[in-house]
């Protein structure tokens, strides 16, 4: 049950859903990776790409202009 | 998770459109979604060597906002179509495909002048065969 920091303040859509995915790809379920960016798109896509791969949005919160999405994986297979 | 993938036809070479193939190319493989590009028209120019360089073209309706969006594309440090379709490949499913009629009539040299990014050189009835399955969106 590992935490990850995914830092992509700065980076355009669709660069933060990327870095969320790289990460992704390293974690276990059970994990939670720690989205944060500035793209205002973040809200929205990391939610639509969690009902995708069945992955879970725990809280998003906007704090001085940067996003923290906060993301429990569960969409792993084997 | 459904294998139904994207096909994009690009047609058009003007800038502006492809920065909406570079955008949606990428979110679609973050989402698992397979993507399909059949370069044919203005567009291939974009996909010989050097080519990727060489668009800059705006379509005249909108050529007095260009400089704007351009300015607008560097401040929020978005990547050039192309880096997002290298990424895309990176991560994901994404084949890029030329349209060997339309390279011949271009004069394209198709086996020493297309760029690394192409996958292959096909004629139209073998990219739609192979995107049936597929939506299919023409930039």
């Amino acid at each position: 049950m590992a935490k990850t920091l995914v830092d992509s303040r700065g980076t355009a859509c669709p660069g933060p859903i990327t870095d969320l995915l790289r990460a992704y790809r390293k974690a276990s379920n059970g994990d939670v990776i720690e989205l944060l960016a500035t793209d205002p798109g973040v809200k929205a896509d990391a939610k639509a790409w969690c009902q995708r791969t069945n992955n879970e949005v725990l809280s998003t919160v906007e704090k001085n202009g940067v996003i923290t999405v906060e993301i429990k994986i569960m969409g792993k297979k084997g | 998770m459904p294998t139904k993938g994207i096909s994009f036809i690009m047609f058009s070479g003007t800038a502006d459109k492809f920065i909406p193939l570079g955008v949606l190319t990428q979110s679609a493989v973050n989402l698992g979604i397979p993507v399909s590009i059949f370069a044919t028209g203005w567009a291939i120019q974009a996909f010989t060597k050097g080519g990727k360089d060489k668009v800059n073209r705006m379509p005249k309706e909108f050529e007095d906002m260009a400089p704007m969006l351009m300015q607008g594309l560097k401040d929020i440090k978005s990547p050039s179509w192309y880096e997002m379709i290298k990424t895309a490949k990176e991560i994901g499913d994404v084949k890029v495909y030329v349209c060997s009629m339309m390279a011949q009539a271009l004069k394209v040299d198709t086996d020493h002048g297309l760029d690394p990014i192409v996958d292959d050189v096909v004629g139209a009835a073998a990219f739609l065969q192979m995107s049936a399955e597929n939506d299919k969106i023409f930039i």
